[in-house]
């Protein structure tokens, strides 16, 4: 499914020959989709709208963090490796978080940083986030774009659990 | 609403403001930043409004930014007219009916109320709220406001964000009035430079110069920017700024504007703050409206646009250049400079780029002047600073402070230090592009230069505790791991020399590097910071450079002892459990052999590990439990007593002649080495126990009649019996360690006739010397040391003590001996300098001792004993101190007062520490540290003497018996290392077949007690005052382990 292309010319129409205007063109178009990524049909038909090489839209999207190429879980839990978080243990509700949804490590590494995988069953997308600003509630992790904060292994597991069965956190 | 286009408008909006924000009734304004929301705020404010509604109650509602006190959130103002301005803290939805039921009789719940504030000076203006309630403190009384000064917080926590006509009552956009009607903008820049406003964002540029260059550009466009790519993981002071006070960011930008002649003002912004995002974008609309923003702004025909662009989560772009090529729809990779963006910036048209707590210091500048701004902070760095502290520490939030203010009032006064009576270690400035600076070093000046002198970064105010339980190669290779993802890849250096900085680190973390990696990542380092193209390549080797300029040895731990202190690198450890344990007992394995009913091989497995695990049982101060990952669930698992229970039940059993055999089938072939060790307490006896067993001839020489050293001879009876002791002392002779009492060496025994006769010697003599304070007075009869005190009663010979007793300490020996004088009748008094958190003393020991009738006296420092005509102890005269300074322990100093206090009492006993017995080390020829110790390798703990090893208190003073125990199981690893030339340590443990699955689900039982007999009962005897589990109780204790040691939950 894609952004229709009605869509990407309102967009398009919003924000072009403005300051920041291919980044907020793909912000917007990344929300407005229901699986929350950016397609290759939309980077394509943005390239073709907006006179802009592809290559110039492909380097654009794969260089900010926040840009998916992939679709995105249902569920998004968001795990906070800000230094705040990381000095009171947010390595390991990663770890924790990934083991309890069956993901593995991809690469051996250097894997924990600017992490983004999803589960088979598109249930759930574990993320990392550089620093969500809310250290003095570290550790900090987002599910469904609800901060928790000072979040322990506990906690976090039965937020997952809680969202397994189908509930809301 | 208004447009304002002169002065009598600008007053009516200025009043409107101020008649909502001191509105003629009562006013709540619940703290709705990120931090308030993230703890529920928006369930409180609904609840008042709620509550408000259903009774019809002539009280205003109003939402605020965050007051900085972000631990205490959900923050709510309560403003009664003629009452001052109350905070009251943590309030939930729930405590709304009381608050309102307090308001409506014109007071307000105390219980909640954190701090009051009768007046406010918003810098721009002042507001006086009202006086009373003086049974809340004052705002600037709360120690983590005290010494605040709230320039660029002026507003923040006071106002409502989202209401325009609020912030002009506190003196809004007066400046920019000020300034338009002025007319005079090379004045304004003057001012500017004169106030020597630094930029906010890290590099500290002076700002006025800045401004002087885009002035003097000549193009038809010239933009502004606001950098709000708060990126620094750590560091939120930037959200908390705009989600609290948006207009003073767009009125410093529209004076820029003015006065630079730029005309487009752009304010680069996070996307992960999308509460500031919302406040921001209707700020804007607001400013516009009330003609504040966009054509003819104040009618005097300047005009001036701000638009607001989202970054989309990278970190480079904070570097002024990438945010550029940001902002122009590319990728955000930097270009070199010059040419530099006031020159050539965004689309190529001249640019200033300004970090937004930069832009809130232009409006009070202009209001107060640049002296009144000079005025504060030090002479280089003027001004104040804002600073997330966060990490390990107790109060975390924002501080403003002043710049030059020392780290160690951000870490202690204001911060509290680190939470659950841990040490702080380091304090992390400036972020992935700063550095780590250690606790000795926190009395540093926080200004540009002098972080820079420690090779750290103010940068834009991140600052993170670190505690014991952090590693500082871990925090090295975090850092690393966050540039090496952040990195644009456009130049080399940065792109390949962070990634093989990173495999380097990985290599330290895995305890697989070497030395030459050190040297390796060393010179990596500086050539990455060296020759990168921009800031992040350049500072990026910041954290790694300062961990290994302050932090040299734990890299060295990891290479040369493949040791993680912290227990943060969880491939160089089993378990926290085990990297706590001096020892390293594998304690997962014993507690699953004893859950698996195999007690027998629990035993093994414990004996092996520890030759003492009875009487440590007892008396250890148990490090196995700071770290143990059970914490998380309730408490941690009991794991002391569980082996503690496991020796017992052997010992009492006819099966320990047996388990005494197995140990010896453990025993390698005999070597034909003689070792000789000096001094029989659990350092030697740990010691001596492992070279006999590795095969080696080993005799243990002690001055005493029995072994066990303070164990025997220190520790009471009723928390070691010494019997308990005896019974393990059997396996240790049935090994064949031979022991030579009643022979002192050193004075019987000369260092040379044991060195000509032995292949290696180890000298654990401990500490048998008491520290002396010289007090008027000590002289007299009455007066005695803890541990002559504390021998004798342990020998059974007579000691003359009085019918009352002080006694001088907060450690061990100064409970131990007062513990002792209890049962033998006395009346006792503890007098401690410091308060009772800060005794070095076991908690539960200390517990036990005031249970069972001892008077505690804290914050008193003895002064002079008093004699009596017959040259006995009269009474002892203490001073009250009072809490000053934090010295280098973290703990404050205690400063004495003039009130002198005095106790009658005919015996004093003095516990105030151990040291080493000089004579004896200065006559051994060894090289001695200043503190009086003697002088080892860390590592192999060889002293200066070839041959000669030493371990134990004589090495680092006084300490407990698992460190002491400790230091004798890695000597004996080493001198066998050393003797054989191969690592024969691992060859001593069998095979343990066990379960090495965790549990799928935790056992749901609580942490096990052990039973201490009533104090009023155990206080008549010397019999052993704790019971220990009973066999229930420890194997539920033993299923309660979530078995770290199994890695992956798969296997």
């Amino acid at each position: 499914m894609t952004s229709s292309n009605e869509e990407i010319d309102r967009v398009i129409a919003r924000h072009d020959g403005r300051p920041g205007a291919l980044l907020s063109m793909l912000e917007e178009l990344q929300q407005a989709h229901p699986d929350k990524y950016l397609p290759v049909e939309t980077l394509d038909y943005l390239a073709e709208r907006t006179d802009l090489p592809r290559a110039r839209i492909f380097s654009v999207a794969t260089f900010y963090a926040l840009f998916n190429l992939k679709p995105q879980g249902e569920h998004t839990v968001c795990i906070c490796r800000g230094t705040a978080c990381h000095t009171r243990g947010s390595r390991d509700l990663l770890e924790r978080t990934k083991l309890q949804l069956g993901l593995k490590e991809e690469d051996e590494e250097g894997s924990a940083d600017k992490l983004s995988v999803t589960t088979a069953d598109r249930q759930f997308t574990v993320r990392t986030v550089a620093c969500f600003g809310q250290c003095a509630l570290a550790p900090v992790v987002e599910v469904d774009h609800a901060i928790l904060g000072h979040v322990s292994e506990r906690t976090l597991d039965r937020e997952i659990n809680t969202l397994k069965r189908g509930g809301r956190a | 609403m208004t447009r304002i286009a002169d002065l009598s408008t600008f007053n009516t909006v200025h009043e409107d403001g101020l008649a909502k924000l001191l509105p003629p009734r009562p006013r709540i304004a619940v703290g709705m930043g990120t931090c308030g929301t993230g703890h529920g705020a928006e369930g409180v404010f609904h609840a008042f409004s709620a509550e408000i509604g259903n009774r019809g109650l002539g009280i205003s509602l109003a939402r605020t930014g965050c007051f900085g006190i972000c631990a205490e959130e959900p923050l709510v103002n309560v403003w009664i007219p003629g009452k001052p301005l109350v905070i009251l803290r943590k309030v939930q939805p729930h405590d709304a009916g009381a608050i309102l039921d307090a308001i409506t009789s014109g007071a307000v719940p105390f219980d909640l109320a954190l701090c009051r504030i009768e007046e406010w000076d918003h810098i721009t203006a002042h507001i006086k709220y009202g006086t009373g309630f003086e049974e809340i403190p004052l705002w600037s009384d709360v120690p983590f406001f005290k010494g605040q000064k709230k320039i660029v917080l002026r507003h923040c926590g006071l106002i409502s964000p989202g209401d325009i006509e609020e912030y002009i009552a506190v003196g809004g956009y007066q400046a920019l009035y000020k300034v338009l009607i002025d007319g005079n903008p090379v004045g304004v820049i003057e001012q500017i430079k004169g106030s020597k406003l630094r930029g906010r964002g890290g590099a500290g540029y002076q700002t006025g110069i800045k401004w002087e260059f885009l002035r003097a550009a000549q193009a038809e466009q010239k933009y502004l920017i606001c950098n709000a790519d708060e990126g620094d993981p750590g560091a939120y002071m930037n959200r908390n700024e705009i989600e609290g006070d948006p207009h003073s960011l767009l009125e410093g930008m529209i004076i820029g504007g003015y006065v630079t002649g730029a005309t487009e003002g752009i304010i680069y912004i996070r996307a992960e703050y999308p509460l500031a995002v919302h406040r921001l974008q209707s700020a804007i609309q607001q400013a516009r409206d009330y003609g504040l923003l966009g054509q003819n702004i104040l009618g005097r025909g300047f005009d001036f646009h701000v638009s607001l662009v989202e970054g989309a989560g990278a970190f480079v772009c904070g570097e002024e250049t990438a945010l550029i090529r940001s902002l122009e729809g590319k990728a955000g990779r930097p270009a070199p400079r010059p040419p530099y963006p006031a020159e050539k910036g965004l689309y190529g048209k001249p640019t200033n780029i300004n970090n937004v707590e930069t832009w809130y210091n232009i409006a009070p500048i202009i209001i107060k002047g640049a002296s009144w701004f000079t005025d504060t902070g030090s002479p280089r760095s003027s001004g104040t600073k804002v600073f997330s502290l966060v990490g390990k520490v107790n109060s975390t939030g924002l501080v403003e402070m002043p710049l030059g203010t020392p780290l160690k009032t951000f870490v202690y006064a204001i911060g509290g230090g680190a939470p659950n009576g841990k040490s702080v270690k380091a304090v992390q400035t400036g972020g992935p592009s700063g550095g780590c600076i250690p606790q000795e070093m926190l009395d540093t000046p926080v200004d540009y230069e002098s972080l820079a002198a420690l090779g750290s970064i103010m940068g834009s105010g991140g600052m993170v505790v670190m505690d014991e339980d952090n590693c500082m190669v871990d925090v090295a290779r975090y850092f690393i791991e966050f540039t090496h993802s952040e990195s644009c890849g456009k130049c080399v250096p940065c792109r390949v020399g962070l990634d093989k900085s990173l495999a380097l680190l990985n290599r330290f973390t895995r305890g697989a590097a070497t030395v030459q990696d050190l040297a390796m990542l060393d010179e990596l380092s500086r050539m990455i910071r060296d020759t990168s193209l921009c800031g992040l390549g350049q500072t990026a080797p910041n954290p790694v450079l300062t961990t290994m300029r302050h932090f040299r040895h734990e890299f060295e731990d990891h290479i040369r002892a493949h040791r993680c202190r912290a227990g943060v690198c969880q491939d160089l450890a089993l378990s926290p459990c085990e990297n706590s344990c001096p020892l390293h007992m594998n304690i997962p394995r014993f507690l699953e052999l004893y859950k698996e009913d195999k007690i027998e091989e629990a035993f093994l497995s414990v004996v092996l590990d520890n030759p003492l695990p009875a009487s440590t049982g007892r008396v250890c101060q148990h490090p196995c439990e700071n770290r143990c990952r059970r914490v998380g669930i309730d408490e941690a698992v009991n794991m002391r007593e569980v082996h503690r229970y496991i020796a017992d039940a052997i010992y009492a059993s006819n099966r320990y002649p047996a388990l005494i055999e197995q140990v010896r089938a453990r025993m390698l072939p005999p070597t034909g080495k003689r070792v000789a060790v000096v001094g029989a307490g659990p350092t030697g006896l740990a010691c001596a126990y492992y070279l006999a067993l590795l095969g080696h001839e080993t005799t243990v020489y002690d001055g005493n009649a029995e072994a066990g050293g303070m164990l025997r001879y220190v520790l009471p009876d009723y928390r070691l019996p010494k019997e308990v002791l005896r019974k393990e002392l059997e396996l240790i002779e049935a090994i064949g360690v031979k022991f030579v009492f009643n022979t002192q060496v050193g004075r019987d025994l000369s260092l040379n006739e044991i060195d000509a006769a032995y292949d290696a010697v180890f000298l654990s003599i401990g500490t048998w010397k008491e520290a002396w304070v010289y007090l008027p007075g000590t002289e007299l009869r009455g007066v005695i040391p803890a541990l002559p005190f504390l021998e004798s009663v342990a020998k059974n010979e007579p000691v003359a003590l009085g019918k009352t007793v002080a006694v001088i300490g907060g450690g061990n020996a100064a409970i131990d001996s007062a513990r002792t004088a209890l049962r033998l009748g006395s009346g006792v008094t503890i007098i401690y300098r410091r308060e009772r958190k800060d005794m070095p003393a076991i908690p539960e020991e200390t517990e036990a001792a005031e249970a069972e009738g001892a008077e505690m006296v804290f914050l008193a420092a003895p002064h002079r004993i008093i004699g009596n005509a017959a040259g006995g102890v009269q009474a002892v005269e203490v001073v009250r101190t009072t809490l000053g300074e934090f010295d280098s322990s973290g703990r404050r100093r205690p400063v004495p007062t003039g009130e002198v206090i005095r106790f009658e009492c005919d015996t004093v006993i003095l516990a105030v520490g151990e040291t080493v017995d000089l004579d004896f080390v200065k006559a051994s020829g060894l090289k001695i540290k200043e503190a009086g110790t003697i002088e080892v390798d860390r590592y192999t703990l060889e002293t200066s003497r070839d041959k000669f090893y030493a371990g134990g208190d004589v090495i680092s003073g006084a300490s407990n018996v698992s460190n002491a125990m400790g230091y004798g199981k890695k000597a004996a690893r080493k001198i066998d290392d050393r003797l054989m030339g191969a690592h024969r340590f691992g060859q001593l443990l069998p095979e343990f077949d066990y379960d090495k699955s965790p549990p799928s689900c935790p056992s749901g039982s609580g942490r096990h007690r052990v039973s201490e007999l009533p104090a009023l009962e155990r206080v008549k005897t010397f019999a052993e005052a704790v019971a220990g589990l009973s066999p229930v109780e420890a194997m539920e204790e033993a299923c309660r382990c979530l078995r770290c040691d199994a890695r992956n939950g798969d296997n």
